[in-house]
């Protein structure tokens, strides 16, 4: 029945957290499948439903419907055959702040049972491979946020899983801390890991990933390639305006409207003071508003592009209208921006 | 080459035997733990006997029965929710052993604190106040068996479904001391009342102090085979609802 092929298959999968009439429901019937050998990336913004979809799948949480069959096993009936073939980076780095790096990695690999003449020369390669090699004696509450990060990807690594889950690795650390871990995942992979990556950067996503799910509210609106989805995450883009007529004059609401005409603007949204621009090329739209602002004697109160949102990618595919969500995530996308005065009109 | 299940009981409990020693290393020397697990049955020990008249020996016998009901079932309400806090438990949660071997390993560490707070007040009644000990045998089963019951009581405690240990502390500390007021800990089982001593029935701690007894002064009220099967039943029984208690927390999402 389950398909040999795939390392983890999920049907109908849910999540309500408390009463089925009054709890929250954090995932709706979602599907998919993740190939033996393949990166794949679970990608949504805040509240999504990632964490809490990981956790089922790793047998943390209970399920309210659905069946999750991974390597072969219902994970329902057979958990303890899974479990042994898979490892686990959560949110939060959970390593043992009292112990030394080397204690935390022995302390994992005894719990999966690693033979004992192995267990050593593993913890040494890896602990060398991140990097903690000089600092295997310290307390590990003297880490860094990286290096409990490290540390944490190597404790789910060293009983070697066929099945790695890592949920959001990379958030919070410099770029070099990131890159390193995402040249990790790589070269895991490489080694015949199948990895389940959960993150909400859609970059991440399109250098890590062979196939991405895009969840938002529990739903999931697409699974493809990035080079696929590329499509979409570009019609997403976007340009944000705020203009002012120069001291003196009224303010004249129509600049906004007359905006959403200009060639290449997709859609338009208008939020609070500013207007939000869609369009695939946002650098070929940045100077018409410019000049569109000098021909009409307007100041330029600030103009910056933005990436795709998540929550913008996920209306895009489900046929919905963009921009008619605000959500905390907007941050957190690239934003390249003029921001502040400048001035636009003569 | 082992067969299976052979493998996997061998499996179970070197894993619950790291669980142990982790949770040993790490921690002993927390402030709950120290509060709750190693003074408060001194305390409770000094503030309640100095001022009667009372024999080295009968000190002793009560002192043990304090340190294994206190110290022991202080390690479970605490280490689990605290871990529950910081993610670590998800990774017991995890790992590819059985929940039963987990509860055991936990339920072992607070047995194994208490033992060793009890090995130390034995020291200092034997050495310092030159008790005797009646029934060595009878006390060596009675602080492991003793040790282990309470123990599994304060891991009820632990597997409420909370990330915060101050949820816990207080029910847990309020049934601790009622099941201590109740028994015959501070008033002797002959000079109660029948219906105090009815009650007294009820607390596990009244078989463990009965036990003590016979160990130490080498007299009791019970008999010293009923005082070991309460213990022995009341230990499995209070593992049941853990188990319960952890399935249930798994969907709420703990
Ligand atoms: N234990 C819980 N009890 C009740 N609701 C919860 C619980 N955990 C998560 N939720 C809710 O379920 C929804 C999905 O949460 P989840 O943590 O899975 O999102 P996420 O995609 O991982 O988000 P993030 O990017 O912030 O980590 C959210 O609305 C969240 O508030
Ligand atoms: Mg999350």
């Amino acid at each position: 029945m389950s398909n040999l092929d795939h390392a983890i298959e999920v049907n109908d999968l849910t999540k309500i957290y408390g009463q089925a009439d009054s709890g929250v429901l954090a995932v709706d019937h979602i599907n998919f499948a993740v190939r033996q050998g393949e990166v794949f990336g679970f990608l949504g913004p805040n509240g999504a439903g990632k964490t809490t979809t990981q956790r089922m799948l790793t047998t943390l949480l209970e399920p309210t419907e659905g069946r999750i069959v991974i390597l072969g096993h219902d994970l329902a009936r057979e958990p303890y055959p899974v479990k042994r073939q898979m490892g686990l980076v959560p949110e939060e780095s959970n390593v043992y702040t009292e112990l030394t790096a080397w204690d935390n990695l022995m302390f994992t690999a005894q719990l999966y049972r690693v033979p004992r003449a192995e267990r050593a020369e593993r913890a040494r390669q890896l602990l060398e491979t991140f990097g903690l090699w000089e600092k295997r004696s310290v307390k590990v509450e003297n880490f860094s946020k990286g290096m409990r990060r490290r540390l944490s990807i190597a404790m789910a690594i060293i009983h070697r899983p066929s099945l790695l889950f890592l949920d959001e690795p990379t958030p919070g650390l410099d770029v070099q801390s990131a890159r390193a871990i995402r040249d990790l995942i790589r070269q895991l992979n490489a080694e015949g890991t199948t990895i389940f990556l959960t993150t909400h950067q859609i970059e991440e996503a399109n250098q890590l990933c062979d196939r991405v799910a895009i969840i938002n509210h529990g739903h999931i609106a697409a699974t493809d390639t990035p080079e696929r989805l590329k499509a979409t995450f570009r019609r997403v883009q976007s340009v944000e305006v705020a203009l002012e007529p120069p001291e003196g004059l009224e303010p004249s609401g129509g600049w906004g409207e007359a905006l959403t005409a200009l060639p290449g603007v997709t859609t338009a949204v208008k939020m609070g003071d500013k207007w939000r621009l869609y369009t695939e090329d946002p650098s070929a739209l940045l100077p018409q508003v410019m000049d569109y602002a000098r021909a009409n004697k307007l100041k330029v109160i600030s103009l910056s592009t933005l990436g795709p949102s998540l929550e913008d990618v996920f209306l895009e595919l489900t046929g919905q209208q963009v921009g008619t969500v605000r959500h905390e995530t907007q941050d957190d996308r690239p934003r390249r921006g003029m921001k502040g005065r400048m001035g636009g009109g003569r | 080459m082992k067969n299976g299940w052979q493998q996997r009981l061998q499996d179970e409990l070197a894993q619950a035997w790291v669980v142990i020693v982790k949770d040993m290393k790490v921690h002993y020397l927390r402030p709950g733990m120290i509060m709750f697990g190693f003074m408060m049955p001194f305390f409770m020990f000094f503030s309640f006997s100095v001022r009667r008249e009372m024999g080295a020996a009968q000190g002793v016998a009560r002192l043990l029965a304090l340190t294994t009901f206190f110290t022991a079932a202080a390690a479970g309400p605490f280490i689990i929710p605290l871990e529950r806090r910081l993610g670590t438990y998800d990774r017991l949660l995890a790992a590819p052993m059985s929940l039963l071997t987990l509860l055991l390993g936990k339920a072992a560490v607070g047995a194994l604190f208490a033992i060793g707070v009890s090995v130390f007040s034995l020291l200092v009644g034997v050495v310092a106040f030159g008790a005797t000990i009646a029934q060595p045998w009878l006390l060596v089963s009675g602080v492991v068996l003793g040790s282990f019951s309470f123990s599994a009581l304060g891991l009820i405690f632990g597997s409420i479904p909370t990330r915060n240990p101050g949820d816990v502390q207080m029910p847990s500390t309020l049934l601790r001391w009622g099941l201590l007021f109740i028994s015959g800990t501070f008033i002797p089982l002959t000079e109660m009342a029948p219906a105090a001593r009815a009650v007294a029935y009820l607390s596990p701690l009244t078989y463990a102090q009965d036990l003590m007894n016979h160990a130490v002064l080498g007299m009791g009220l019970l008999s010293p085979w009923l005082d070991l099967l309460v213990l022995l039943v009341s230990g499995i029984l209070f593992m049941v609802p853990p188990v319960w208690m952890h399935r249930w927390a798994r969907q709420l999402g703990y």
